[in-house]
């Protein structure tokens, strides 16, 4: 018999034994989807925040802000330096020969998150009908526009998931003004969903904010290219502002939850070690009661190598088939799960979690790797059996 | 004592399998202890809060500003015994990235409100003095590099100066550490009419103001007076526990209770699952001996003790080796000052429920193989060998 099949049968062979050993083969197959139950579901958190934010922005949007503000919230634009950016090149234009832009306002509200019924910072956003085109998604699904002019909201689809408050039809109050809530829109769950719109002129005069805006979004007449916008800005001494595309700036705010990736891959990996002790402690206890078997193979001419890949072999599937048990409890119930935490922008983004083939590929992974080293010593210990030895302790 | 050094004796008997056990629970107490010890320092702010303090902040979102005006009008309310205010100045050092926790208060009262930071007189009355002057807390000192004496640029990523500027000079000149190990020392503080002055718009107003009152009793009726007197203007107020301030501002991450509570759920779990099927397996092992035992006169119920005592010693000495190890992160984490984290302390309330959750983890890995082996009948056991 070659090596190969040799190594073939006894793989066979520990496998289907399984069963003999069942509950502490069970030990090792729990304990390792536990470990990636918890890995992908901290992955899949972090995973859905980045893509949410960063499917936010287009490419062929730039936005502007004060320079150094690091968010719209604390940026601050004059009506006069919108005008001047207005003339950059590179701006597309509409069917009049008008630059498409929009001067949007952003102020933050208080909500009450459902979840917890605590109150949370909820972003308003000031905006113009010309703001409504630069998104390339926008659908009210329900109720209707708001009249600009009106103290009339727009409420996006996550804020209704997830904080209480603004429900359509009722009225909502800021300071002495009354609003209405007249319609839910969508933008195909980006970040802008978080938000409440109403009209920038109004959303002006309730927040003090005279004829100043906060950032200025431009439709580019190609795609990508920001650089007529950020060379008018830099030949401009009255201008101190930062331009990038819509997409790079949301980008960059996605990667605000990359702590939770370190702190999940951390406590997985530490979780794993105790996995991984589990898993040399069923692999040992799998290698004594196969002793008198081994031996019985290595009598009738089985070399060692085929004891030592068996071993591992059985190792192996076991924290498969726990690393697939954990994907899919993950996913199960994380996958899809929606929730809302505190974004970079100081305002709450509503994000869902999202599990994504290469997560899964990392859980895999991580599982492989604790059954490879939690197989290898048993293994090694299975190969060097000395079959004398191995025959005494069976009889 | 006989019986003690039995239980010893068979514990150790397998080296092997005692160390990856003990390793296995070792783990789950490490990660029990340094997350819990977590939790209790994020929820220290809130537990740290004093309750005689209120927070008035504007009723639409606390990012929202108030006028000065509305700090005098507070003084006449009764039952206050201080009132300061502080704007938030969105801060941040050489690096946009590397952001302050930095308000502009009046310094006048202000440390009569927030009587928790604690400075020396001279370093008081030397901030009194310097209209630049800036105080920093420890950690954040430690963080930078800041000592009394140094003179610092702060931009600002919200305000600028009138010049264009959005660098602030200041000179620190004091450097506060807190009442308890846990007051957050991460802020600073700098003279309100040296922003005022300097800064180009927004002028005479603040962020938010600071409440003592007489007792925490009176908090009701202080709240009521105070919200009621601002109702139906532009800027009302919204006046709550600084407790409930606190507690909602963490809410606005998450629940992070919640998922730290479940990871260590899960460690736990996967220890169960380990330690349970080894102590299942080492008694089955035994069974012979346990026979042997019956047969020489052992009551069941002192062979049942005997188990349990076995694996609560298991659970017990992995257990207090995964809280030494803790306390080696604990000091670890504290002695990083690269990066903002808050101050961990392994309390007494954490290690005294850890032993209860290694008294628990112990019984209910023993009961089973304690259970087999106080029904084990003698002669199933011998003939079993």
């Amino acid at each position: 018999m070659g090596l190969f099949s040799q190594i073939w049968t006894v793989v066979v062979m520990n496998v289907r034994s399984l069963p003999q050993r069942l509950w502490m083969s069970l030990a090792a197959v729990l304990a390792v989807s536990v470990v990636v139950a918890v890995l992908l579901s901290f992955l899949a958190m972090s995973n859905g925040f980045a893509s949410t934010l960063g499917g936010t922005g287009s490419d062929s949007v730039a936005i502007v802000t004060r320079s150094g503000s690091q968010s719209e919230l604390n940026s601050v634009i004059g009506r006069d330096s919108v005008n001047i950016v207005s003339t950059a090149p590179g701006i597309a234009q509409d069917e009049n020969g008008q630059p498409i832009y929009s001067a949007e306002l952003y102020v933050v509200v208080d909500g009450i998150k459902k979840s917890s019924g605590t109150e949370v910072n909820i972003p308003m956003r000031g905006i113009s009908p010309e703001g409504f085109a630069l998104r390339d998604r926008v659908d009210v699904v329900a109720g209707r526009m708001f009249e600009p002019g009106t103290n009339e909201i727009l409420v996006g689809q996550g804020v209704i998931d997830q904080f209480a408050g603004f429900d359509l039809g009722q009225e909502v109050t800021f300071g002495k003004t009354r609003w209405s809530v007249v319609g839910v829109f969508s933008t195909g769950g980006t970040a802008f969903e978080s938000e409440l719109w109403a009209d920038a002129r109004l959303v002006q005069d309730l927040f003090n904010r005279g004829n100043s805006f906060q950032t200025m979004r431009i439709r580019l007449s190609e795609p990508g290219n920001v650089e007529g916008i950020s060379e008018l800005i830099e030949n401009d001494p009255r201008l101190i502002l930062d331009v990038d595309t819509e997409s790079d700036y949301f980008s960059s705010q996605g990667e605000a939850l990359q702590g939770i990736v370190f702190f999940g891959w951390g406590v997985s990996i530490i979780m794993g070690l105790g996995a991984l002790a589990g898993a040399l402690n069923t692999m040992y206890t799998s290698v004594a009661s196969r002793a008198g078997e081994i031996a019985t193979l290595r009598a009738i001419g089985f070399s060692n190598v085929s004891a030592f890949f068996g071993t591992l072999a059985e190792s192996v599937v076991l924290s498969i088939i726990g690393g697939v048990i954990g994907a899919l409890v993950s996913y199960t119930f994380m996958d899809g799960l929606t929730t809302a935490t505190m974004g970079p922008g100081f305002t709450q983004v509503v994000f869902t979690f999202e599990m994504s083939p290469e997560l899964f590929k990392n859980g895999i992974q991580l599982a492989l790797i604790i059954g490879l080293v939690g197989g290898f010593f048993p293994a090694w210990r299975a190969a060097r059996l000395p079959v004398v030895t191995a025959f005494r302790k069976v009889a | 004592m006989k019986d003690f050094f039995l239980v010893f004796k068979n514990l150790t008997r397998k080296p092997l399998r005692l160390f990856l056990t003990m390793f296995a629970t070792f783990v789950a107490f490490l990660i029990y202890g340094t997350l819990t010890t977590f939790q209790v320092a994020i929820d220290s702010g809130v537990e740290l809060s004093a309750d005689d303090r209120l927070i008035a902040v504007n009723k639409i979102n606390f990012t929202q500003p108030l006028p000065i005006s509305y700090v005098n009008r507070v003084k006449g309310v009764e039952n206050i015994t201080g009132v300061t205010h502080l704007n938030w100045f969105g801060g941040y050092y050489q690096d946009p990235q590397n952001v302050i926790v930095m308000f502009a208060v009046d310094e006048g009262s202000f440390l009569d409100v927030y009587n928790e930071l604690i400075m020396t007189d001279e370093e008081i009355s030397n901030w009194m003095q310097n209209r630049q002057g800036l105080i920093a807390g420890e950690a954040i000192a430690a963080r930078l590099g800041w000592s009394v004496g140094d003179r610092v640029p702060v931009n600002s990523n919200i305000f600028t100066q009138s010049n264009g500027s959005s660098a602030w000079e200041f000179d620190i000149v004091g450097i506060y550490s807190g009442e308890d190990a846990q007051t957050d020392t991460n802020s600073v503080y700098f003279h309100y009419d040296y922003f005022n002055e300097t800064q180009s718009f927004g002028q005479d107003y603040i962020g938010f103001m600071g409440i003592r009152t007489a007792d925490p009793q009176l908090n009701e009726s202080v709240i009521k007076a105070v919200d009621d007197m601002f109702a139906n203007t532009p800027f009302e107020t919204e006046t709550v526990p600084e407790k409930a301030f606190n507690q909602a501002f963490i809410e606005q991450i998450g629940n992070l209770s919640l998922i730290l509570g479940s990871v260590v759920f899960a460690a736990f779990f996967i220890i169960l699952v380990i330690v349970g099927n080894s102590m299942v397996l080492a008694i089955r092992e035994r069974t012979g001996e346990i026979g042997v035992l019956k047969t020489l006169g052992f009551k069941s119920e002192r062979i049942f003790m005997m188990v349990l005592a076995e694996s609560l010693l298991l659970a017990l000495m992995s257990g207090a080796l995964g809280l030494l190890a803790t306390s080696a992160v604990v000091d670890l984490i504290n002695g990083i000052t690269a990066i903002q984290l808050p101050v961990l302390i392994l309390k007494q309330e954490i290690i005294l429920e850890a032993i209860a959750i290694m008294v628990a983890l112990g019984l209910i890995t023993g009961i089973i193989p304690a259970v087999n082996a106080l029904r084990l009948n003698i002669i199933t056991a011998l003939s079993r060998q």
